[in-house]
């Protein structure tokens, strides 16, 4: 029997935070042409960043002074997670606040040696920065070493019915991914984007258009990391757990490979990689309980596809399945041509408004106009 | 004549053995067409890099009305109002003729990482950018052409939205490396018309590295020649014309 509510529970959140890195990635890459190979690094951050704080603050708030990696801590947390609901909640913003102030920091600060280089060298500095966090995390005591933390309070732990727990990350993860991807819509189809797409295109003569490339891509690095760092807490919270080896480079680059599959240069691309690959994820490893015997692990037959999945698409689609779009801003009404993406974006952020205002009303008792 | 725009004073590099420019002293007048000519490798580039900012001067120093700005960053270099063009023209070649036009101008508000997702704190002024971009197409001749790929824009075509960005930026003065490159005669001659004309119209300053003497000299007022990364020569067309120094080294003497 096919569960579709306890698939839905369990894939989404994994499909979310991807589709966050995705779009990260793709305004890395895809708008900014910055390369970068260690986008895993700033996703650790995020997430470690979220396991501390959160196992800090609640070990501290009911007044244990056990370290948070220790078994103790383990231990109670277990009994005390659900009974604060303000305190659960209140620290899982904050985690996914730090997360971002954090991860930003560190891509801000990585980009420094690197921003007046071509684009391997950006690529292979974060990478080699992104395998040595994960080196330099196994060994480092503070946040567990090589084990990292485990029973990090949910943010609904509160909530008895673990359906609707789940259910409840389901509508966090899923208001945060619509929240990054209109943000970076927006970001995209504004004189910003053309900016960015202007680097991408040819640093040189961007520079020689006033733009000041290093600070652009140093701010983008920032704002893209921060993000990543996001998606690195909600994942935290969806495993309850956070270990050095679960941010190893084939992360990154199952990344790349949605952004690449997807199209780069499209925000809507990014997500259909991370749907496509969070769902061939899932179906692969169906694979394994349904051939037991079967004569090679799933995990190669997923990699497998997913290098054949790339050959098909950039034969028959080189720019990716959806390609690159123009930017859109308003100069194109003064050439006639009606701006369909942008004139939906506009008209769902105000729908939005409309019923976020009335549910403001209702809340505080007084008629919408 | 006014006061110089621009005024480069014993500016020398160095590529390591190789003297790109030996104390090279230049002005260029407010409101003039100013050539540049010289044989291949003379330091003609060399000369554009270190007044826009790619190179700092060994020694020596430039100033634009006034302020010194060797040392400066390109980007700088164009918000104090410098525009340049490349031998090769350097479009972006996968965004449309818009998306390249609107590029151009310096300081807009919507180009900045917190205002960006504000659209009405740009909207207007990208409206009023997009009808400036609207008009200068159609003093073109190439209304259509908005929606077109730059890499797909004809050798003509990619000259004018090459130069156009001098306009659109607001530069006081645009500096040309072979503008007529690679184009027909006469699309060089309409171009050499154009610049002439806006010249006038848009009180603008061009500083024009040319290969093309014949073409330049019917338009400039004044002109230098480089030769071994020296000053050879400088005056009015017909002077430079008849120095035999000029002509020694464009032929190859002795």
């Amino acid at each position: 029997m096919f569960d579709i509510v306890s698939f839905l529970v369990s894939w989404f959140p994994i499909f979310s935070i991807y589709a966050i890195l995705a779009l990260c990635l793709n305004m890395e890459i895809g708008y900014t042409g910055m390369a970068n190979f260690g986008l895993v690094a700033f996703y650790a951050i995020g997430a470690f960043v979220a396991g501390y704080t959160s196992m800090t603050i609640f070990l501290s708030f009911y007044g244990y002074n056990y370290p948070i990696y220790s078994l103790d801590a383990i231990i109670t947390m277990g009994k005390i997670a659900g009974r604060t609901p303000w305190l659960n909640i209140s620290v899982f913003i904050l985690s996914l606040i730090l997360a971002f102030l954090v991860a930003g920091l560190a891509g801000y600060l990585v980009s420094f040696p690197t921003l007046r280089v071509g684009p391997a060298f950006l690529g292979i500095t974060i990478l080699s920065f992104g395998e040595m966090l994960r080196v330099f995390m196994k060994h480092f005591q503070p946040t567990g070493g090589s084990y990292g933390l485990l029973g990090i309070p949910h943010p609904f732990a509160w909530v008895s019915d673990p359906l609707i727990k789940n259910l409840l990350f389901v509508i966090v993860t899923l208001v945060i991914l619509i929240l990054v991807f209109i943000y970076f819509e927006l970001l995209a189809n504004s004189p910003y984007g053309r900016a960015l797409k202007s680097i991408r295109e040819d640093e040189i003569a961007s520079l020689c258009l006033g733009k000041p490339v290093p600070r652009i891509k140093a701010e983008l690095l920032f704002v893209a990391s921060g993000v990543s760092g996001i998606a690195g807490a909600l994942y935290v919270f969806y495993l309850g757990s956070v270990a050095p080896d679960m941010f190893v480079t084939a992360v990154t680059f199952e990344v790349w490979s949605m952004v690449i599959l997807g199209g780069r240069g499209n925000n809507m691309g990014a997500i259909l990689g991370a749907l496509i690959f969070s769902l061939l994820n899932r179906a692969t490893a169906i694979l394994n309980f349904i051939f037991l015997d079967l004569l090679i692990d799933p995990n190669y037959i997923r990699w497998m596809i997913t290098g054949i999945l790339i050959i098909i698409v950039l034969m028959y689609r080189p720019k990716g399945i959806l390609a690159e779009k123009t930017v859109k801003t308003d100069a194109w009404r003064i050439f006639g041509e009606a701006q369909r993406d942008w004139d939906r974006i506009t008209a769902m952020i105000q729908v939005a408004n409309r019923y976020l205002k009335r549910a403001f009303h209702w809340l505080i008792g007084r008629e919408t106009k | 004549m006014t006061n110089p725009i621009l005024e480069v004073r014993n500016v020398s590099k160095r590529f390591g053995g190789v003297e790109a420019l030996r104390d090279v002293s230049l002005e260029v007048k407010r409101g003039s067409i100013t050539g540049l000519i010289g044989p291949n490798g003379s330091g003609k580039s060399t000369l554009f890099n270190v007044i826009t900012g790619f190179y700092k001067p060994d020694s020596g120093s430039v100033y634009f009305e006034g302020r010194r700005i060797d040392g400066l960053n390109p980007n700088e270099i164009y918000n104090i109002g410098i525009a340049r063009t490349f031998q090769i023209p350097r479009l972006f070649g996968s965004l449309t003729t818009l998306e390249n036009m609107m590029l151009s101008p310096r300081g807009q508000k919507g180009e900045s990482l917190l205002r960006a997702p504000l659209r009405k704190a740009w909207v207007n002024e990208e409206l009023q950018i997009a009808n400036e971009v609207k008009n200068l197409l159609k003093e073109f001749n190439m209304d259509g052409a908005y929606r077109m790929v730059a890499s797909s824009l004809s050798g003509g075509h990619v000259k004018m939205v090459e130069t156009s960005k001098g306009i659109l930026g607001r530069a006081k003065l645009i500096l040309l490396d072979e503008p007529t490159a690679g184009v027909h005669y006469a699309v060089g001659r309409s171009l050499f018309e154009y610049i002439s004309y806006l010249r006038k119209t848009a009180n603008l300053t061009f500083f024009i590295i040319e290969h093309r003497i014949d073409l330049l000299f019917d338009y400039v007022d004044y002109v230098y020649v480089l030769h071994m990364g020296r000053l050879l020569s400088q005056g009015t067309p017909e002077e430079v014309a008849s120095d035999p120094k000029v002509i020694e080294a464009y032929i190859g003497g002795a």
